[in-house]
């Protein structure tokens, strides 16, 4: 039952008047996110400054700061409400002797039941990077050694593939050619977020690209890759918008002019590799890890995208001492970024074999 | 006193540990409730009342023996919803018991005498069969015709195959006393360990508002019901909870006492509230305003409420709490066996 006083943007006292009494509600609410996502789910805890909801389906558990939410709407029927309604309907009168033990359940088939994804086996878990630096951080928590540019090993209790496209490109021809179960787009990117800092993780709740359009990330896999991810690692996991550009973002300047409420990080790949996995029908997630935070520049030479950036580097170095310093840097800030990566992974591990097969986003 | 004495024993030495140790709060009994779907629809629950893939969601085999573990209670009371809807409840009973713990199977016994044989008899496992009253009172109270003759044959079956039975009854305003007396009479007579009785809680998504007990209401009905009480009646409770609900005493609630744990996490501030989740048993004990809860706090959902998860471990510390507590106990327990 949609109750149209709940919609749209509501100031800070009302938001938490609607928060209160969705989490008093015994059916669905709709919550609108800051980036504009809607979450369909049952709220069943509230603090000051967070929601705990689970998803509509009732697999996935979704923490959201209140200061994300921008609108609650009460789209579900409340099973209170209703039981009451039934029960005064039919005050006094018993339902037969004869009704189904089991209710309306149904008997259970003790020892599990198969179903047919479980049947058809899991399919691999495609990884797409763009750097071989990136690969060998991703080919390690595999168990894997990378070569040919790419990595094949095991992520969890599923078997995986780590494959270096280039920037900007491949991944089509990858997901075609590996038909995985879940596409991962993992790698660094520029923060767009002056809180990020290098080695902070960012997962996209969605993905934006340079022709404007937004593909959301499956609200389950992204739940079950929060929880796996927000343990108590001192990298910041932020969760969020990830913009996908054509060419690298290099300077701070031209950072913070896509600065944009919601909007986390900026990358390379990860727009192409969502589209893939879309279109094959696959769930995918997109995990970013900050290399340069938004004020900071990177060195000339890591103004282009290039398929290795060894050569260049060498050149930059023989500039001078700043050059050499500025190298420096960003070779620290790429060890910082490379283990906090191969942690996330390791981490995403003991959860990959419920995200892989797992629904694609509508 | 219904409870054998290797239970007593394990609980008392529990309790006295916990003393000794100072700690203030403790748990005695984890309420685990491992589903929510149920098979009947009673008018004074408020505990199913969710949408339908919720009810369809349950907690796994291991998911209940790691909340056993964190908490350490030694009883568990496996509630829900219907426990006996749950697919592998015989594996959660059966690593419950492997830990050590004194298990309360609460049932509507609709479906005991069909998964009977999954169980196996042991001095760790009761199945506390819900009973509301005879047999007119009680298909009133379940919404359904035929589920008291149900439950009395699943009773029977039960106990003839050697388990551990109780039973479990929940008195609403109207009850009759004389009619209660008889029930609890017909109730030993089916050779049950003992029964445990409570005052409904006054659940505001329950169907019928119109029933629920006043403090002095409870006192009236249960003095009148437990006053010289039938020397074969054996309950399976505190005596001086039974003390506190005649009125007789004065405690508050130990909300901390029946920690709950459910598909949301730890329920907050117990079994019968909901004000949020904690997500582990260490901080539903640490971070919880417990002095927001009770009848001292003022709180008007604690006002009226006597029921035994949050007043049988108030009994329980004031047994073992001072020695006149264990005195009164003790002659509490020879007055009953008398």
């Amino acid at each position: 039952m949609n109750d149209p006083q709940a919609t749209g943007p509501a100031p800070p006292e009302a938001l938490c008047a609607l928060i209160d009494r969705a989490f008093d509600h015994r059916g669905y609410v709709t919550l609108s996110r800051r980036d504009g996502v809607k979450l369909v789910g049952f709220v069943y805890d509230r603090g000051p400054d967070h929601v705990e909801l689970f998803d509509e389906a009732a697999r996935c558990r979704i923490r959201l700061a209140v200061d994300q939410i921008t609108g609650v709407e009460f789209t579900g029927e409340d099973s209170a409400a209703k039981a009451q309604q039934i029960w005064e309907r039919r005050k006094g009168a018993l339902e037969p002797p004869d009704t189904a033990v089991w209710g309306e359940w149904g008997e259970p088939e003790r020892g599990g039941r198969g179903d047919r994804r479980a049947a058809r086996g899991p399919r691999p878990v495609l990884i797409l990077v763009a750097l071989p630096a990136e690969l060998r951080s991703v080919a390690g928590v595999l168990g894997a050694r990378p070569g040919g540019g790419g990595a094949r090993g095991r992520l969890g209790a599923i078997g995986a593939v780590a494959l270096a496209v280039g920037v900007g490109g491949g991944a089509a021809q990858a997901v075609a050619a590996e038909r995985p179960g879940l596409v991962i787009s993992c790698g660094f990117a520029g923060a767009l977020d002056p809180s990020l800092a290098p080695g902070d993780l960012v997962l996209a709740s969605s993905v934006h690209d340079e022709a404007g359009e937004s593909i959301a990330a499956s609200e389950p896999v992204l739940c079950a890759a929060r929880r796996a991810l927000d343990c108590g690692d001192p990298a910041c996991l932020a969760e969020g918008e990830l913009l996908c550009m054509t060419e690298v973002v290099a300077t701070a300047e031209a950072k913070r002019a896509l600065v944009r409420p919601g909007r986390l990080a900026v990358d390379l790949e990860s727009a192409p590799a969502a589209h893939a996995a879309r279109r094959a029908g696959v769930a995918w997630l997109a995990l970013r890890v900050v290399l340069d935070p938004l004020d900071a520049d990177l060195p000339a030479f890591a103004q282009a995208a290039r398929s290795s950036y060894l050569a260049p580097a060498l050149r930059h170095v023989l500039r001078g001492p700043r050059a050499a310093v500025e190298l420096a840097e960003l070779a620290r800030r790429a060890r910082i970024a490379s283990r906090s990566l191969a942690r996330a992974l390791d981490r995403l591990g003991p959860v990959i074999g419920g995200l892989a097969n797992a629904e694609p986003a509508p | 006193m219904g409870i054998p004495l290797s239970q007593m024993f394990t609980v008392a030495r529990y309790v006295l540990k916990q003393h000794i140790a100072g700690r203030a709060r403790y748990p005695l009994v984890l309420m685990l409730e491992p589903l929510f779907r149920c098979n009947l629809a009673c008018t004074g629950c408020g505990k199913i009342q969710y949408p339908t893939a919720l009810l369809k969601k349950h907690l796994s085999v291991d998911d209940c023996l790691a909340a056993s573990d964190e908490c350490g209670a030694p009883v568990v009371s496996v509630a829900g919803g219907e426990p006996l809807l749950h697919p592998q409840i015989a594996e959660i009973v059966g690593g419950l018991i492997a830990r050590g713990r004194f298990i309360y199977l609460c049932t509507n016994a609709l479906l005991l005498e069909d998964r009977l044989d999954e169980f196996e008899p042991d001095p760790h496992l009761s199945f506390s069969v819900h009973m509301d009253g005879p047999r007119a009172e009680h298909d009133l109270s379940v919404c359904r015709a035929g589920v008291y003759d149900k439950a009395v044959a699943a009773i029977r079956s039960a106990v003839h195959r050697g388990f551990r039975v109780t039973t479990n009854t929940t008195l609403f305003d109207g009850a009759n006393p004389d009619r209660m007396r008889r029930f609890f009479d017909d109730m030993m007579a089916l050779g049950i360990e003992g029964m445990m009785v409570s005052p409904g809680y006054s659940y505001r998504k329950a169907p019928d508002q119109d029933h629920f007990l006043r403090r002095e209401q409870s006192h009236r009905l249960f003095s009148r019901l437990l006053e010289s009480p039938s020397r074969r009646w054996r309950f399976n409770q505190s005596p001086l909870f039974l003390q506190f609900l005649m009125g007789k005493r004065a405690f508050d609630c130990t909300p901390w006492g029946n920690p709950t744990y459910n598909i949301f996490g730890w329920q907050r501030p117990c079994y019968l509230l909901q004000d949020g989740y904690a997500r582990t048993f260490r901080e539903l004990m640490d971070q919880t305003e417990w002095s927001r809860y009770g009848h001292a706090s003022g709180n008007p959902r604690c006002r009226d409420c006597m029921v035994h998860c949050g007043f049988e471990p108030s009994a329980i510390n004031a047994s073992f709490g001072s020695l006149r507590g264990m005195g009164e106990t003790a002659l509490a327990l020879v007055k009953e066996r008398r």
